[in-house]
C-alpha cells in the first residue's frame, strides 16, 4: 500500500482535501473534501435593503468581487423590471474586463504556470524566469488599475449600485490606462502563443460545457445559458436545468443537471462555446496560434485563458476609447415585491443569484450559485478519470499531476462555501 | 524628496487582524503634523496580496504594520526587518493570502522594490469575525503609535 499525503494543496483558493484511493489499479473513492466553514452569505442578506446587496456580496470574493456584484445588481434590477442604459451596461463591462485581466493573468503565470514548468511556486519561478512574472505581474497590475479606476479601489470596488453606477468613472482617469492596455494587449498576444508551447499532461473528457451565450458579444454579463448538449434555457429558467446538491464530504454543494450528469463551467466551456463572438483580434490571436476547438483537455484551460486575456485587453481598449459619460449614471429605483434572476461569466464560470424582495425592498430570499459549487463534481469526476494513468507513477509525481489537475479549474473554494489538504491512498 | 509609506495591514472585520490598520489610524491622530508631511503616504491594506508591490515599487522606505502570531503574548510589538521577518511567513497557502514576507521576497527577486522595509508586528490573540480587537492589543496601541513616529523620524531624518 503506499499513501501520499501533501498537507496542503497550494495555489488555489479557500481551504479542501482531496482524498483518492486507489485498489487493483482503479480508483474506488475520490472526494474533495470541502471543510472550509459555510459563510452564509444567504442568510446574512436576509432583511438588508437591496441596495446593500452588491457590496456586502462583493465581499464573497477577493479576485472576483465584481462578478458578484454584477450577478446581484442584475438579479435585483431583474426583480424590480429595471433596464439600465447603455453606457452603464458598456461601463460594466470595461469593470469585468479589469476583473478578467486581473484574475486570468494570476491563473495563468503565477497559480498554474510554475506546475507546467516544474516549478513549485511562483517565487521559484521568478528566480529562474523573472521576465516572466515580471511581464505577469505588469498584465495583472493593468487589471487592479482598471478596477480602481471605475470602482474606487481594487478590492470589493465600491461604485455598483442596483440601477447602474454610484458615479460616472473619471474619463481622464480612465483614459490614462490607455498606453498601459496597449502593452498589455501585446503581452496578451504573446501569452497565446506562449500558451500552446507548454507541456500539458495528456488527458481528453467528454464534456458537458455550460455557458452564458449571446449572440451578438462575447457572453459575459447577459445572454441565455447555453449548454453544448444543445440545452438553451434563459437565466430566468437556469433552475430548471441545473440543480445543487448537498454531499457529505463537502461545505459547499455540488451542481449537477436535471438529469443527474455533472458539467463544467468556466473560461473552456466560454471558448468552446461562443469562440465566434470573440473580437478580432482575439479570434486572429487563436488562429494564428493554430488552436482548434474544441478543446476537451482540462489542464489546457489555460489556453482558454489566455485568448480570453486577448479578448479583455482587446475590448478594454475599445470601451475605454468610445467612454463617454452623460446623464445619470443610474436609475431611480422603484421599489415593489417581486423575484429576480441574474447570471454572469465570472473568471471561473457562470454565477447565478436569485433573490425575492418585499414592498420595502428588503431581502426575503437570496439564492447564489458559484462557479466552482458546479464544477466540484466534474472535478472529482476528472480524477477518477486521471486515476489510472497516475497509477504507474512515482507518488511525488502523482500527487502532483492530481493537484495541477484541480488547479487547473482555479477552483474559488472560499467562494464555494479557503487550503487543500491531499491526500493518495494507494493500495 | 523621499517618499515614504505608512502601511497597515489586516482585515478590519477580523478581529485582532485589523490591529495593523487600527495602529496607523491610531498614529495619523496623534502625530497630525507628521501624517500631513508631503513625504507620508498613509495606506490601509485590507488584502494586499500581490498588490504590496504596486506601493512598495513607487516609494523609497515604508513601515509597514501587520498582525502577527508567534509564541509571545498578546500585545507584543515585534520591530523587524525583512531578514526576521520569515519567521513570521504565513501559513495561508491560498492566492489571497500571499503572505506579506513573500510578497516582499518576490518584489527582491524581480528588482521590482529597492525601498527600505521597516515592520512592526503587533502579537494578536484572535481573528474572529465582528470580534473587535482583544484589550492586549488595544492596550498597546499607544505604544505602537509612538514606534511608528519613532521609525518615520529616524526615515525622515
Amino acid at each position: 500500500m503506499k499513501t501520499i499525503e501533501v498537507p496542503a494543496l497550494a495555489r488555489v483558493e479557500g481551504e479542501g482535501g482531496l482524498y483518492i484511493e486507489l485498489q487493483n489499479g482503479k480508483a474506488v473513492e475520490i472526494r474533495l473534501d470541502i471543510y472550509e466553514p459555510p459563510r452564509f452569505f444567504e442568510g446574512f442578506l436576509k432583511d438588508r435593503f437591496l441596495q446593500e446587496v452588491p457590496d456586502i456580496t462583493a465581499r464573497i470574493c477577493g479576485i472576483c468581487p465584481v462578478a458578484y456584484q454584477m450577478s446581484s445588481a442584475f438579479a435585483l434590477e431583474n426583480a424590480l423590471g429595471i433596464k439600465i442604459s447603455p453606457q452603464v451596461r458598456a461601463m460594466r463591462r470595461l469593470m469585468y474586463c479589469g476583473e478578467y485581466i486581473e484574475s486570468h493573468a494570476l491563473h495563468i503565470y503565477l497559480l498554474q504556470a510554475p506546475d507546467l514548468l516544474g516549478k513549485e511556486s511562483a517565487l521559484e519561478l521568478a528566480a529562474v524566469a523573472p521576465d516572466v512574472v515580471k511581464n505577469a505581474l505588469r498584465l495583472k497590475k493593468i487589471g487592479n488599475e482598471l478596477l480602481k479606476a471605475i470602482g474606487g479601489r481594487s478590492v470589493h470596488p465600491v461604485s455598483v449600485c442596483v440601477g447602474g453606477f454610484y458615479q460616472w468613472p473619471d474619463a481622464k482617469k480612465i483614459n490614462a490606462l490607455l498606453p498601459e492596455l496597449e502593452w498589455g494587449l501585446q503581452a496578451a498576444l504573446d501569452c497565446v502563443k506562449w500558451s500552446v508551447t507548454l507541456p500539458y499532461p495528456d488527458l481528453e473528457i467528454d464534456y458537458e460545457f455550460v455557458a452564458l451565450h449571446h449572440p451578438d458579444e462575447y457572453a459575459i454579463i447577459e445572454g441565455d445559458i447555453l449548454s453544448s448538449n444543445g440545452r438553451k434555457l434563459s437565466i430566468a429558467e437556469y433552475e430548471n436545468g441545473y440543480i445543487e446538491k448537498h454531499v457529505e464530504h463537502s461545505n459547499a454543494l455540488h451542481g449537477y443537471t436535471v438529469d443527474g450528469s455533472t458539467y463544467m463551467v468556466g473560461p473552456l466551456a466560454r471558448l468552446n462555446l461562443n469562440h465566434e463572438q470573440l473580437l478580432p483580434i482575439a479570434r486572429k490571436a487563436m488562429k494564428d496560434a493554430g488552436i482548434k476547438l474544441p478543446i476537451t483537455n482540462p489542464y489546457k484551460s489555460l489556453i482558454a485563458r489566455a485568448v480570453e486575456l486577448v479578448q479583455a485587453y482587446e475590448e478594454a481598449i475599445l470601451l475605454v476609447k468610445s467612454y463617454k459619460p452623460e446623464g445619470r449614471s443610474f436609475v431611480e429605483l422603484k421599489l415593489k415585491a417581486g423575484e429576480g434572476t441574474g447570471a454572469t461569466e465570472a473568471p471561473r464560470g457562470l454565477l447565478y443569484h436569485r433573490y425575492r424582495i418585499d414592498d420595502n425592498g428588503l431581502i426575503q430570499f437570496a439564492k447564489i450559485t458559484p462557479p466552482t459549487a458546479q464544477n466540484l463534481p466534474r472535478i472529482e469526476a476528472d480524477l477518477f478519470a486521471l486515476a489510472p494513468k497516475i497509477l504507474a507513477m512515482p507518488v511525488a509525481e502523482a500527487t502532483l499531476t492530481a493537484e495541477h489537475l484541480v488547479r487547473s479549474y482555479d477552483p474559488c473554494i472560499s467562494c464555494a462555501t479557503h487550503f487543500l489538504k491531499l491526500e493518495v491512498t494507494g493500495k | 524628496m523621499t517618499k515614504i509609506a505608512v502601511i497597515g495591514i489586516g482585515q478590519s472585520m477580523r478581529g485582532d487582524d485589523a490591529a495593523g490598520i487600527e495602529a496607523v489610524r491610531q498614529w495619523s491622530e496623534k502625530y497630525p503634523e507628521t501624517a500631513v508631511r508631503p513625504e507620508i503616504q498613509i495606506e490601509a491594506d485590507e488584502l494586499p496580496g500581490l498588490g504590496l508591490l504596486d506601493t512598495l515599487h513607487e516609494v523609497d522606505a515604508a513601515v509597514l504594520v501587520d498582525a502577527v502570531q508567534s509564541a509571545a503574548k498578546p500585545g507584543t510589538i515585534h520591530r523587524l526587518d525583512e531578514g526576521e521577518l520569515a519567521a513570521f511567513i504565513s501559513d495561508s497557502k491560498s492566492a489571497h493570502g500571499w503572505g506579506v514576507a513573500e510578497t516582499i521576497r518576490m518584489g527582491r527577486q524581480l528588482d521590482e522594490v529597492n525601498s527600505a522595509i521597516r515592520i512592526i508586528g503587533i502579537e494578536i490573540e484572535q481573528v474572529e469575525i465582528g470580534a473587535g480587537l482583544s484589550k492586549s492589543v488595544r492596550d498597546a496601541m499607544p505604544a505602537i503609535c509612538e514606534i511608528i513616529e519613532e521609525e518615520l523620524s529616524i526615515l525622515l531624518r
